[in-house]
């Protein structure tokens, strides 16, 4: 018997009818319920956590050991924020894009991704990953056209971030891991491009691009928001002055 | 006192320029297919959201920045609290996003398109308070049950309180006035009658220093619920609930 | 020769013929969770997809750098042979066409950065057999996904045994054949991916690497290197 790879074509693309992440999530979960019980027995490794994260990433108790160097611990983090500003990015979009087809499929497969990339890596820091931000997308997440420009430029940005990271990576588990991300975020980038109609491979090689310099082309996008600055929505809509209503 | 604020906007053309610059070789993005219609952003009882208002803004009655203006919304509601739009509709046009919401002005139930942009993110909420005049009644609803009843006093007929759609868009406490009991929030309904009345002549939902007048027709529109019932109902009530008096 | 690279390019123990054949009736969940919990590998529609294989690592070495980089060179070589076959024979038409001759380039491209990067010590090139994948749009297609991906996971599982130096010139490469990757199973598969995920541009949460023998097998599988 062997597989074929037929070109069928499906007239109405139903979502339902694919139940990707169900599959996926099913055997992670399998996975992680058998590892668990080995890292329960070596308490302890990054003091508690999801260490079913670190198991989807193939890394061992050996391997997301605590002498983790601190700046392997800065890079992960680094890949951290990137795949939470993914995640937020796309899964807002799964509520509020009008999208339909191929472009809907994609944002669903692509959000399930990044939020699996934000659990493993959590997994792997555990107590030392850092919170998830505060986003706002400023309608990106509203509009097919920002939708699409905004989504390509994340991919190739992700692509240049992983690999600007991975020569300076020291422990070879998690270049493994770091490895295995930066060719999911390569697809993801191809794709987007072809549902744009830009060249989905524009060069023969892709560039790296420093973490200063991705972190400073993300900041321009303002998507981030600083928490310090804002009180509560609690504390903003409360007031203290007389009512003036008519009574 | 809550100082105005407004909050960094970026606009359609400063996203894209910044896109621009980060893509390197141009990367022809195909336009958008026609919206079909309208994206629905609230339902009453189900899922509805609210916005902060982050800079002044004019809602006009198209999504067309040619279009009339209908109404002025300012980052502070009169009570100097931060303010807020209830949203129920999305549409993009010629690449600007538009909101319908609805708005604080005669008569009640107008709603006007303002730009994506001058408000902030969404909040959702899945409470929605009911108010039945001639039953007196209010009660809070979430995902279908009713967690919340009480009696009210509403409106006598010279100034009932009116009915329609409407939201909850501040909070007050800490004042002194014991007409409107401990709390009191704010909406965005106003009076039909008392057209002149200092401040606008906003419709309440407070508490009161007589309760023994509830439930009944007795105010100058306002909601009033005996005071441990409108404790309780903050409790329960987030900002931005929709409010439907009927 | 088979009929399709796709199942034999790996399946050295038939393991996954024998959970395939178990799996009628089995959910795509199941044979999922066969697969990973079991440790072993699985593959649908070309791609591979399991848990991230115990790598065993020799220290980074100059020498070392120069054995993995002829091994890059070697894959570089079949990979843009088969596309510059597959152009001038011109039977397959299309989207299909234009995309083998954008990757032929590539490749040649990359076969052009590994020789110069190995002077002296590049290997030369082998002869090679195609038959008619490149010649039948059909089989041309699941040869490409199939020789991309396991391309990708050839890269990622020698990553960790280069040199820094080296690795950052590898990292430039293995993205650029995992968007090769995605772009022709999105041409072999759209708009519906015969509903099944394993068939997507990007049909795994991640990427998996595979070890040099375990690559060399594969390859050796197919009998297109013919000396």
């Amino acid at each position: 018997m062997s597989i074929h790879q037929e070109n069928t074509h499906v007239s109405h693309l139903t979502l339902d009818a694919v139940d990707s992440d169900g599959a996926i999530r099913e055997s992670l979960d399998a996975v992680q319920g058998d590892t668990r019980a080995r890292f329960l027995a070596k308490a302890g490794l990054f003091g508690g956590g999801a260490f079913g994260g670190a198991a989807l990433l193939g890394l061992t108790a050996e391997g997301a050991s605590a002498a983790t160097a601190k700046s392997d611990v800065a890079i992960l983090n680094f890949a951290l924020t990137l795949e939470y500003l993914e995640a937020a990015f796309y899964t807002e979009a799964e509520q509020m894009l009008d999208s339909s087809g191929e472009l809907a499929l994609f944002n669903k497969v692509v959000a399930a991704h990044e939020r699996a990339h934000v659990s493993a890596l959590k997994g792997v820091l555990g107590r030392k990953a850092v919170k998830k931000p505060k986003f706002n997308f400023h309608g990106t997440t509203e509009s097919e056209a920002k939708f699409r420009a905004t989504a390509q430029v994340l991919e190739d940005t992700g692509v240049k971030a992983y690999k600007g990271q991975a020569p300076l990576i020291k422990s070879n588990a998690i270049l493994e891991a770091a490895l295995a991300i930066h060719a999911v975020e390569a697809r993801h980038a191809s794709w987007i491009r072809d549902l744009n109609g830009a060249p989905p491979a524009p060069t023969a090689f892709d560039k790296p691009l420093s973490k200063s310099a991705v972190l400073a082309a993300v900041a321009k996008t303002k998507f981030i928001v600083s928490p310090a600055k804002k009180k509560t929505a609690r504390r903003r809509t409360t007031g203290a002055t007389s009512p003036n209503f008519t009574g | 006192m809550t100082v105005a604020r407004v909050g960094t906007l970026v606009r359609p053309g400063a996203l894209a320029a910044v896109l621009g610059a980060l893509l390197g070789p141009a990367a022809g993005v195909p336009a958008a297919h026609a919206a079909a219609g309208p994206f629905q952003l609230s339902e009453p009882g189900k899922l509805s959201r609210w916005a902060f208002v982050e800079r002044t803004t004019v809602a006009r009655a198209e999504p067309r920045r040619s279009a009339r203006a209908v109404a002025r919304l300012a980052t502070l509601t009169p009570e100097r609290t931060q303010n807020l739009v209830v949203p129920l509709e999305r549409v993009e046009r010629r690449g600007r996003l538009w909101l319908r919401v609805r708005l604080p002005v005669l008569p009640n139930g107008t709603t006007g398109w303002v730009p994506r942009e001058h408000v902030g993110t969404y909040h959702e909420v899945r409470t929605h308070l009911i108010v039945d005049t001639s039953k007196r009644t209010a009660r809070l609803v979430r995902a279908g049950r009713t967690v919340f009843r009480a009696r009210v006093g509403v409106g006598r007929r010279r100034w009932p309180t009116p009915h329609g759609e409407f939201f909850i868009r501040n909070r007050l406490r800490g004042f002194q006035d014991a007409t409107y009991g401990p709390l009191a929030f704010g909406t965005n309904a106003r009076s039909a009658v008392l057209t002149d009345w200092p401040g606008g002549g906003f419709i309440g939902l407070h508490g009161t220093n007589q309760p023994r007048l509830i439930p009944g027709r007795v105010s100058h529109g306002c909601i009033r619920m005996r005071n441990t019932d409108i404790l309780r109902l903050d409790r329960k009530m987030p900002i931005g609930t929709p409010l439907t008096v009927r | 020769m088979t009929d399709v690279i796709t199942v034999d390019l790996v399946d050295r123990e038939g393991g996954v013929r024998e959970a395939l054949d178990e799996g009628r009736g089995a959910t795509r969940a199941q044979l999922f969770r066969r697969a990973i919990v079991g440790g072993g590998t699985f593959f649908a529609g070309g791609m591979l997809i399991g848990g991230l294989p115990k790598l065993a690592l020799g220290a980074p070495s100059a020498s070392q750098d120069v054995e993995i980089l002829n091994f890059a060179l070697l894959l570089e070589y079949l990979e843009s042979e088969f596309y510059i076959e597959a152009v001038s024979k011109n039977t397959i038409g299309g989207e299909t066409l234009a995309f083998a001759k954008v990757v032929r380039d590539h490749e040649n491209a990359h076969v052009a950065a590994l020789k110069s990067a190995l002077g002296s010590k590049a290997r030369s090139k082998p002869q090679f057999d195609f038959k008619d994948t490149t010649s039948d749009p059909d089989k041309f297609r699941a040869t490409s996904i199939a020789l991309e991906d396991t391309g990708v996971a050839a890269y990622n599982g020698q990553g960790p045994r280069l040199t820094k130096a080296t690795l950052a010139v590898a990292a430039t490469i293995v993205s650029v054949e995992a968007r090769h990757a995605a772009w022709i199973r999105r041409i072999t598969g759209k708009p519906g991916y015969g509903g099944a995920a394993a068939n997507y541009p990007a049909p795994a949460v991640l990427d998996p690497s595979l070890t040099k023998a375990q690559v060399e097998d594969a390859v050796g599988k197919t009998g297109f290197i013919k000396g």
